[in-house]
């Protein structure tokens, strides 16, 4: 005769040691969370695109993002002055400005940095936009800021050896150097007529952004410390600008939570008529 | 509720905790996405139904309880889970409704395949450099200038490796060289990240086009020192089969 065995206490006991034992192995290490993109939000007074101290930066969300020696390509470089980069973004929705911030342990003439954009929807190999083999690669807008220059330069690259400034310039900077670290602040409007040389954005899309830093501080030789290709740089990051507010969702849910109540109205209605 | 509900109500429980947490935990396994989860959970629940409703006399028994509970006329303790169960469900579908429609914080996803296939005339070689202590000593040295910055000591953790993302890859992870051929491994440093088929997302990847710069002959010879290095054997036709 077969023996039927009914469940008891004994097994809820198992039950529930199955179920910690599921979420214990379930549990994850915190590992730290590695910025992976820079988010421009919405400024409501004035855009402080010409001032990297401001304090409306302090209200804008910080990334921060690891630098590497330049070794990709010749000329290359061992040794770095900047290890990381901090960037905050804010825009107003016509303009958008970066700030991008970094230790350097003295200000000099050839100090430099740079934010480096594809353009369009192609996409773009980091390293200027080098050709690739079995992809068609698209063209590279380079913001670059120099210390002794003073200033922003818009450029572009296809390639390395096709770097060169465009003939229309639409990008400003400045940078202050306050306590061993640079702020340098670059900023152009979303939209520009130069649409196959200019990265545009569009506020609630995803861009991709990569970051270079030049040390030009002088080495026995006379030359900056780092030049040219000889630079910190990173590979390709996220950048998005915040949408405008969209309350839609929100509505979309109330009306969800509405009909959901009501179905639950009726069931129950009919099922106690049935009854 | 009777207890022919709580059976199916711990089944499920129990076969979403055993896809959710033990799966992911077995040896080569891999965390299963949510839609899968969920398309597991919608089968068990058909399965469920099905079973429960093969005769009137359990179709009322297994249907029954449900609508005295959502009718109230269980009583006791349920009545309290009752109205508990009816606040929660339209909150949950507002939730849901809410996490469809609201734009995400989340950048694109990135589907990259981390080897994708070589190009035909890159398959099936065989190193063609002799095997000797002093070619994997020149292979090792030309590591040592070459890929180590980003490499390292064949755990691709060089000194240059932070910037990069992807991240450089560790030799001597067992998911990396050694289940790749030695003719993949020729491919993907003569080519370098350029080389790359969409799939590979090239426009990412720091790895330099050495053909620029090596011969094909150091190339096989930095090979042999990065499988010697890394203490790992390249895939070969005869294992695989």
């Amino acid at each position: 005769m077969a023996r039927v065995r009914r469940p008891g206490a004994r097994w809820w006991v198992g039950a529930v040691g199955l179920v910690g034992l599921c979420l214990a192995t379930g549990l994850e290490p915190a590992y730290s969370q590695q910025s992976v993109s820079v988010r421009a939000t919405l400024v409501k007074g004035a855009l402080p695109a010409d001032d990297p101290t401001a304090a409306a930066w302090a209200t804008a969300a910080v990334s921060e993002f690891p630098m590497s020696p330049q070794v990709h390509w010749p000329v290359r470089i061992t040794e770095v002055t900047a290890k990381s980069v901090k960037v905050r973004g804010l825009h107003d929705g016509t303009t958008v400005a970066i700030l991008v911030e970094y230790s350097d342990p003295s200000e000099d003439p050839d100090d430099a940095a740079a934010l480096e954009f594809m353009v369009g929807e192609t996409k773009a190999h980091f390293a200027h936009g080098q050709p690739m083999a079995q992809v068609q690669g698209g063209p590279v807008n380079i913001w670059y800021w120099k210390n002794k220059d003073g200033k922003g330069v818009d450029m572009g690259a296809k390639g390395f050896g096709t770097l060169k400034p465009h003939t229309h310039q639409d990008v400003k900077a400045k940078g202050v150097y306050q306590g061993g670290a640079w702020k340098v602040v670059f900023s152009r409007p979303f939209h520009t007529e130069h649409v196959d040389e200019d990265t545009q954005f569009k506020p609630g899309e995803f861009a991709s952004i990569a970051f270079a830093i030049w040390d030009g501080k002088k080495t026995d030789t006379g030359q900056p410390k780092e030049k040219g290709s000889e630079k910190a740089i990173s590979s390709w990051w996220y950048f998005r600008a915040d949408a405008p507010p969209d309350y839609s969702p929100y509505m979309y849910a109330l009306l969800a939570v509405a009909l959901a109540l009501g179905f639950e109205m009726v069931l129950v209605r009919r099922l106690k008529k049935g009854s | 509720m009777g207890g022919v509900l709580v059976r199916p109500i711990i089944l499920t429980v129990f076969i979403y905790l055993f896809l959710k947490f033990i799966v992911p935990n077995l040896p080569h396994s891999a965390p299963l996405p949510s839609s899968l989860i969920f398309l597991y959970l919608m089968l068990t629940t058909a399965g469920i139904v099905i079973f429960a409703t093969l005769s009137g006399a359990s179709k009322d028994a297994f249907f029954g309880p449900i609508f005295r509970f959502l009718t109230g006329e269980s009583g006791g303790a349920l009545s309290s889970a009752r109205y508990l169960v009816l606040a929660l469900f339209p909150l949950l579908v507002g939730w849901q409704t809410y996490g469809s429609t609201a734009s995400s914080d989340a950048p694109p996803a990135e589907n990259r395949t981390i080897h994708p296939a070589p190009p035909g005339e890159y398959t099936g070689l065989s190193n063609p450099v002799p095997k000797t202590p002093d070619n994997i000593m020149y292979g090792k040295g030309l590591y040592a200038s070459r890929c180590s910055p980003c490499h390292g000591n064949f755990d691709g953790k060089g000194f240059a490796a932070p910037g990069f993302t992807p991240p450089p890859a560790n030799f001597k992870d067992p998911t990396t060289i050694a289940m790749l051929q030695e003719s993949f491994l020729f491919w993907r440093i003569k080519k370098g990240g350029v080389g790359l088929p969409v799939e590979g997302m090239p426009w990412k990847s720091a790895m330099p086009r050495w053909e620029l710069e090596l011969s094909d002959e150091d190339i096989w010879k930095v090979i042999m020192g990065e499988y010697d290095g890394a203490g790992q054997k390249p895939r070969t036709w005869d294992e695989s089969e």
